[in-house]
C-alpha cells in the first residue's frame, strides 16, 4: 500500500531544497516537495484523505490512518502574518478528502508584504527513501499528484 | 517521557529564567530567550531536536510535529 499526495495549490512543483527555510530545505521534518503557487487568491487543497490533526492559517497537517502526516505550509515564516488574509473552511480534527478546500489564501499578497508563498508539502518523519513518484520541476494545479509515500 | 523531552529541551535552553517565550509552530519551536550564550546546541539535539537555529535571543528548535506538545509540556514546567 502506499498514499499518493495531491499538490494543495496550483503552481511549479520544485524540490524541497529550493525553499529558503533550512527546517524544509534540509528536510529536518521530513522529505517532500514544495510548491511555487500562482498567483492571485486561491483554495489550498488538503493533499490527502484524513484527518485534519494540525490546522493554523498559515499550515495544517493531514494524519492518514495508517499513521502517517502530510504538512502543508503556505509559504514561510507567515506564521507572523498571525492569520491575517488566510480564511479557514474546515476545523481542527474533520475528516478531509484529498482536494478538498481547507484554507483560502492569496499568494501574491503574501510576496507583497515581504514574504515567500512556496509551499512545502511534506511527509513528516518518514525516510527520504519512502517516497517516490516525486514531481518536480513541472507545473501543477490543486489535486494533481507531487509524491508517493509508502505506508 | 514527553515530559522528560520537554525538561531536557527547557535544560538546554538555559532553564527556566532564561526563557522570555516559547511558541509552537507545528514543528518547531520558537523561543525567545533572555540570555543566547546560555543555549546548549547540542544538549538540544541530544534532547530530540532534529536541529536548531539561533539568533542573538531567538532560538528556533526544531522538533517535529510534537512541537506543540512539547510547548505545553514545557509551558507546565515554567
Amino acid at each position: 500500500m502506499s498514499i499518493r499526495v495531491v499538490s494543495p495549490v496550483a503552481g511549479l512543483a520544485a524540490p524541497l531544497g529550493e525553499v529558503p527555510d533550512p527546517v524544509f530545505s534540509q528536510a529536518m521534518v521530513g522529505p517532500g516537495v514544495a510548491v511555487k503557487p500562482n498567483g492571485g487568491s486561491a483554495a489550498a487543497v488538503a493533499p490527502v484523505d484524513g484527518t485534519l490533526s494540525t490546522l493554523h492559517p498559515h499550515a495544517f497537517v493531514v494524519s492518514t490512518g495508517d499513521g502517517r502526516a502530510i504538512l502543508v505550509h503556505l509559504g514561510i515564516d507567515t506564521v507572523k502574518l498571525e492569520g491575517a488574509g488566510f480564511t479557514l473552511h474546515a476545523a481542527k480534527g474533520d475528516r478531509v478528502r484529498a482536494g478538498q478546500e481547507i484554507v483560502t489564501w492569496n499568494p501574491t499578497e503574501v510576496e507583497e508584504q515581504g514574504y515567500s508563498a512556496v509551499c512545502p508539502v511534506v511527509a513528516l518523519e518518514v525516510g527520504q527513501d519512502e517516497l517516490s513518484d516525486m514531481t518536480e520541476d513541472a507545473q501543477v494545479s490543486g489535486g494533481d499528484p507531487l509524491f508517493t509515500v509508502d505506508s | 517521557m514527553a515530559e522528560d523531552k520537554a525538561a531536557a529541551i527547557l535544560a538546554a535552553l538555559g532553564g527556566q529564567g532564561n526563557i522570555v517565550e516559547i511558541e509552537p509552530c507545528i514543528t518547531r519551536l520558537r523561543c525567545e530567550i533572555e540570555d543566547g550564550s546560555k543555549v546548549d546546541e547540542a544538549a538540544l539535539k541530544t534532547a530530540g531536536a532534529h536541529g536548531v537555529m539561533q539568533q542573538g535571543t531567538v532560538v528556533q528548535v526544531v522538533v517535529g510535529p510534537e512541537a506543540d506538545t512539547i510547548a505545553s509540556d514545557i509551558e507546565d514546567l515554567l
